[in-house]
Parts: structure tokens; C-alpha cells; sequence
């Protein structure tokens, strides 16, 4: 039984590494569930016993990249949490680097903030993920207390926003995107001191 | 090397002619500059929407009106509108804050006058960006250089320690131990207000009238070539690369190096020159002889750019020099060069004849190939003619030229302020930047109380251009 479970892990990372390829030289629109199939060596009715869609592949590569550990977010110190959440975010941004082009699918399915109601446990863990570690960083900064769950939605939502952006960004080195977030997270920020001070 | 308000209103001179308008221009800056720096970045952001682009198209609308009535008639009604709405709608565009701050700049180099007219402060735009935190600094370095810049330098400053157009300047040191200044820009921050500037043109389209739209249309022209230059690292880089190029060791003059493995159109790495600013360097009380020196190094890097790699600098506010302790003088920013085209380059070879023979009539004759004007009597020539005396008197003199009388400077004053009320230094596309270049060093030296020989100095200089002067140049007398 554990070399099936090997052999499958190994036809699933063939499916996804196939993808990939696929992704960045023809892009996410032209490649067909088949041509992934072809390069990946296996029959696509078989390809269909791992991932459903061409959308569920991206999201698990989406969500892959994400379980990579990442480096120094844990104990670096930062002057305010609009410098904090943008390190988390620019975090992000760096690991869907090589998905940009083709995230939107990701972003309609598995990290849409209508998730909850499709019950999708890997877009679920995804966003749970990152959320979690805005509240961490807002209680470094002591402004958890107005991290309601209406306020962690907004903050996801603008996230989401800034990714939609991004996919599309044509400006030079895709600056703009890293504008827009810098803005979005002030916005945000001031928002939730807004919000701070009225309660106290 | 933003100035400070309370700097600000040092800078300005005390009033006392009576003019009732200048009365209140302290006041309106002290307003202006008192009213809370917005805090939020958000906030400042907002500030870039096209509302405020229309506010200040009402407001260009009206002052344009105003160039081209007499001054005389409008200029006590007009002043004070000017100065009191130009501060608030630059103190409103969050990015033209920094206009503001120049004009104290420009007033710092005027100590004994202020400019009665608001008109050159357009021209005199520095642009600002929202302050950068050190998790986007970082992403712009990751962005333009490919790693973190603690990957990236051995050690890096996450403090700004000056501003700079769009953007800040950090300290930090190269794995390889050299201590240098890293220029970054807010992202898309350039393009941003190049499109803010083509929808304020678009939206005073219907105002067209006739000729002043032309005026209009080149002040547009100017800011956005000027945005242009000032924003493109890579021209910046290259431009400083020229120039270090053109001093040896002996000038005493240094231009940063460019690292360009760490350079690009949005992050500039050069050498960190030390040395303080004109101020402190005159608190210090320097000799006369120390004085003659800096301004000395001055001219001379003044001219050898432009003879020698026919690049005029004309950026001559103060915070673009520094003085070092070993006597050098640092020449740091070349955001904005006028490069010497051929057509430029033969008006310079005309105009170098009446600059060494002093002879009026050899300067109308400059000034009409200059210009284009036709008419010797005209107003407008007779100024020009007046100006280029004053600015070029000191070139043929010989003899040491006293920059620090200040009855001399005060003629320039007027003079300048004159054709800019009159809106005369338009007789060539480059003749505002080249008048307002020619003022500011007369303004340095000025402010250093300089006694300078300029003849030797520009003879030696122009030897590089290579021109026939053998009918007019005069021997060196020792």
C-alpha cells in the first residue's frame, strides 16, 4: 500500500510540474486538461481521478506554494502594522509569483470571499492561513481588539482586490500592484484605528 | 533636504517696501505650512484624484489670465491671490508639496528679495511621493535589483535621510565596503502624475485663449520634460557617468560613481559623498580665500560640463552642492540636464564672442541670434541685453569680479524678475531653464560674497570645445 501511495503522490507532482510548464509557455486559456495529461505522461481519464478541473490544478499549486515555509516572517519586528501586513502580503505576492498570469481562476474559486459557502478546504486552509497571521500581527501591534470578523472580510477582500490587480498589472516590473497595496493596507490601517478609537 | 517651516520662514525676508502684498506673504506660508502635514499615506494618496487637478486648473486659468495683462495694473490685486492660492493648491497636491518648499529654497538664494510675481514656481516644481516604510522599500529593491537589500549591501539604512524627486535617499554599504547613497523611487508614482498632468491639460482645453494657450502649453511642456528626466534614474545615472568622467583628481571636484550593477529606471546607487550644504558651510565663517576656492570650484565644474561634455547644469539650488572638509566640492544631483544639441551648441559659439569681448554691440548681435527679435529698440531687447550684461559682466573683467555687492545682484534681480513678469524669457525654447541656470550661479556666489577672476577660468575651460577664437580672444595678462 505504501508504494501506491508513493506512485500516486509521484503521478499527482507529474500533473502538477506538466501544469506548470504548460501554464507559463502556452498559458492558462490555451492548455487543455489533455495536453497537461500528454506531458505529464499519464491517460487523462486518469488525470481526472486527482483533479477534477483545470482550476483545481491551479489552486493546488496555488495553495502548495503557500505550505513552502517562508523566511524571517516570524519574528521580524516592524514600526506599524501597515509595514507589517505589507511584508506578510509582499510575502505572498513573491510566492504566487510564477501563477500571476493565470490566478484569476483561483481567485473566482478557492480564495473567493464566497468561499465559506462552497465549503473548499483547500482554498479554506489558504485563507485561514493568511488571515491567521494578520490577527498575529495585529496583536503585536495591540490592534487585534478591532480585528473583527467583519474587519478580517474587508481585509480580505481588498487582498483579493490587490491580487485581481495584479494579474493584469502592465505597468513596468508590475510597480503598480506594489502601490495599490501600499495604499490599500493604509487605507485599511486608518480604518481599523478608526474603528479603535470609537470603541474605546 | 526638505527645509522645515520653521526654515521656511527664515528664509524669507523681512518686508519693508511697503508692498502689501508681500506683507502677507509670510503669513500665507505660515498658514500654508502650519496646517498638519496629512499623516496618512491613504489620505495623501487621495490627494492625487483628479478633483484637485481641476482645483488647480481653476487656478492656473486665473493666474495665465494675469500674464498677459500689465503687470502694473494687476499686480497689487493679483499677488496676493496668487501667492495665497498657489500655497494652498500646492499644499493640497500632496506631490506638490514640495514646490512650496522650493520657492523657500528659491527665496534662501535671494536673501534680500523676495520674487514679486508667482510666476516661475511651475517651473521650479520638485516633485514628492508619499514616505516610503521599509517592507516596500524592500519590495522595490526585491523588485529592481532581484534580492532583499540585506542580501543585496552589508549593510543598509532603513531610515530615509533625504528626500529626493519622488522618492528618498537611504544610506548604506556595499559588500565591498564602499559607503553609498541609494535613490529609490515610489512606484508608479512618475506615470501617476504625468497622467494628473494630462488631464489638467485636458481639462483646461475649453479654456483656450488664443495666444496665452501657447504659454500655457509650453509651461505643460516644460514640467512634464522636466517629470520626464527627473523620474529616469537610468538618464540620472548616465548623465552622472558623463560627468564624473569629465574631472581628474587636481579639480577638487567630485561627481559621484554610478554602481550601475545596483541601478536601475527606479533605484539609483552612487557613491555617498560626504561634506555639508552652503549654509553650514558659511556658518563656519570661512575665510575669503575659502570662499574664492568653492566658488572657484564652482564655475569650473559649471563650465566644464558645458564645454568639455556640452551638458548645462542648471539645478544651482544650494542643496545640490556640498562642501567636504578637504576643500572639495561635491556636485550630487543630475536629475536635470540640458544637453547642448548642435543648434544649442552653435548659439553658444555665437554668444562666446560678446562673452569675451563685453562689447554691446557683439551682445545684441548674440542676442538677436538668440532670440529671433529683429528690432534693436524693442523692450523686450533692450532687456534681454540688459540681462546678458549683467549675467556676463563679470566674464570679461580683468581682475578679480566681486560677487557680493549687493547693489550688483540686486540689478540682476530686477532684471530677471523683470523678463519673468513680462514673460520675456521666452525667446527660445531653452531660454527660461538657461536665465534661471545663469541667475542661480550668480546667486551662490553671491551668497558666498566670492571674489572671483573668471577670465583665466573660462579661458582654460573653453580650450575643450575646440573653437576658431583667434579673432577676438585677448591673451591672459599674468
Amino acid at each position: 500500500m505504501r508504494v501506491t501511495a508513493e506512485a500516486k503522490e509521484s503521478t499527482r507532482r507529474k500533473i502538477l510540474d506538466a501544469a506548470q510548464g504548460l501554464f507559463q509557455t502556452t498559458g492558462f486559456e490555451a492548455t487543455t486538461t489533455r495536453d497537461i495529461a500528454k506531458a505529464a505522461g499519464i491517460a487523462t481519464g486518469t488525470l481526472f481521478n486527482y483533479f477534477p478541473t483545470k482550476e483545481a490544478i491551479v489552486t493546488t499549486l496555488v495553495v502548495d506554494s503557500h505550505a513552502r515555509p517562508t523566511r524571517r516572517l516570524a519574528n521580524e519586528q516592524h514600526e506599524s502594522l501597515e509595514e507589517a501586513l505589507f511584508a506578510h502580503a509582499a510575502a505572498g505576492l513573491r510566492l504566487l509569483k510564477p501563477y500571476r498570469k493565470y490566478l484569476t481562476p483561483v481567485l473566482d474559486t478557492a480564495m473567493s470571499p464566497m468561499v465559506e459557502a462552497q465549503r473548499d478546504d483547500v482554498g479554506q486552509s489558504l485563507r485561514t492561513d493568511h488571515l491567521e497571521r494578520v490577527v498575529e500581527l495585529a496583536r503585536q501591534q495591540g490592534l487585534d481588539a478591532a480585528l473583527t470578523p467583519v474587519a478580517l472580510q474587508m481585509y480580505w477582500t481588498l487582498y483579493l482586490g490587490v491580487l485581481s490587480f495584479w494579474t493584469n498589472d502592465k505597468s513596468p516590473k508590475q510597480e503598480d500592484t506594489l502601490a495599490l497595496l501600499d495604499q490599500s493596507l493604509a487605507m485599511f490601517v486608518s480604518w481599523l484605528r478608526g474603528g479603535e478609537e470609537k470603541s474605546n | 533636504m526638505s527645509l522645515t517651516a520653521a526654515e521656511l520662514m527664515q528664509a524669507l525676508p523681512d518686508v519693508d517696501d511697503g508692498d502689501a502684498a508681500l506683507q502677507t506673504l509670510p503669513a500665507v506660508l505660515k498658514e500654508s505650512s502650519l496646517r498638519p502635514v496629512p499623516v496618512g499615506r491613504w489620505r495623501r494618496m487621495t490627494l492625487l484624484s483628479s478633483l484637485q487637478a481641476k482645483i488647480a486648473a481653476a487656478y492656473l486659468f486665473h493666474w495665465v489670465r494675469g500674464w498677459f495683462k500689465s503687470a502694473d495694473e494687476n499686480s497689487r490685486l493679483l499677488a496676493e491671490t496668487h501667492w495665497r492660492t498657489a500655497a494652498r493648491v500646492l499644499d493640497s497636491m500632496g506631490y506638490l508639496r514640495g514646490a512650496v518648499m522650493k520657492m523657500g529654497q528659491t527665496l534662501a538664494n535671494f536673501p534680500d528679495i523676495a520674487p514679486r510675481e508667482f510666476v516661475e514656481t511651475l517651473e521650479k516644481l520638485h516633485f514628492d511621493a508619499p514616505p516610503m516604510h521599509w517592507s516596500l522599500l524592500r519590495e522595490m529593491v526585491f523588485n529592481e535589483l532581484g534580492d532583499d537589500p540585506e542580501n543585496i549591501f552589508a549593510e543598509f539604512d532603513k531610515q530615509a535621510f533625504a528626500a529626493a524627486s519622488l522618492g528618498q535617499v537611504h544610506r548604506a554599504r556595499l559588500k565591498t565596503g564602499e559607503e553609498v547613497a541609494v535613490k529609490i523611487q515610489y512606484p508608479g508614482i512618475a506615470r501617476t502624475i504625468g497622467e494628473d498632468f494630462r488631464n489638467l491639460f485636458l481639462f483646461m482645453l475649453p479654456n483656450r485663449l488664443g495666444r496665452e494657450w501657447q504659454n500655457v502649453r509650453e509651461q505643460f511642456d516644460d514640467l512634464r520634460l522636466r517629470l520626464e528626466q527627473e523620474t529616469d534614474y537610468l538618464l540620472e545615472a548616465a548623465n552622472l557617468q558623463q560627468a564624473r568622467s569629465l574631472f581628474r583628481d587636481e579639480d577638487g571636484i567630485i561627481v559621484p560613481r554610478v554602481y550601475p550593477q545596483y541601478s536601475t529606471a527606479r533605484v539609483l546607487t552612487m557613491e555617498l559623498v560626504g561634506g555639508v550644504h552652503l549654509d553650514q558651510f558659511l556658518a563656519r565663517q570661512p575665510s575669503q580665500d575659502e570662499r574664492n576656492e568653492a566658488a572657484t570650484k564652482m564655475v569650473r565644474g559649471w563650465y566644464r560640463l558645458m564645454y568639455a561634455g556640452r551638458m548645462l547644469y542648471n539645478d544651482f539650488h544650494p542643496g545640490n552642492f556640498l562642501f567636504l572638509d578637504d576643500g572639495r566640492l561635491g556636485l550630487i544631483d543630475f536629475g536635470y540636464i540640458l544637453p547642448l544639441d548642435d543648434e544649442l551648441w552653435e548659439l553658444f559659439r555665437i554668444m562666446d564672442r560678446s562673452l569675451t569681448t563685453g562689447l554691446r554691440e557683439d551682445r545684441i548681435t548674440a542676442m538677436k541670434a538668440w532670440s529671433g527679435l529683429t528690432d534693436d529698440t524693442s523692450d523686450q531687447m533692450r532687456l534681454y541685453e540688459a540681462f546678458a550684461e549683467w549675467t556676463w559682466c563679470s566674464r570679461d573683467a580683468d581682475g578679480p569680479y566681486d560677487f557680493g555687492v549687493e547693489a550688483d545682484f540686486r540689478r540682476g534681480v530686477d532684471l530677471f524678475t523683470e523678463m519673468l513678469r513680462k514673460r520675456y524669457s521666452r525667446g527660445h525654447r531653452t531660454t527660461p531653464t538657461i536665465a534661471r541656470g545663469n541667475f542661480g550661479w550668480r546667486s551662490l556666489l553671491y551668497r558666498l560674497k566670492a571674489k572671483l577672476e573668471i577670465r583665466p577660468l573660462a579661458e582654460s575651460e573653453i580650450l575643450a570645445t575646440g573653437w576658431d577664437r583667434s579673432d577676438y580672444a585677448r591673451p591672459i595678462s599674468k
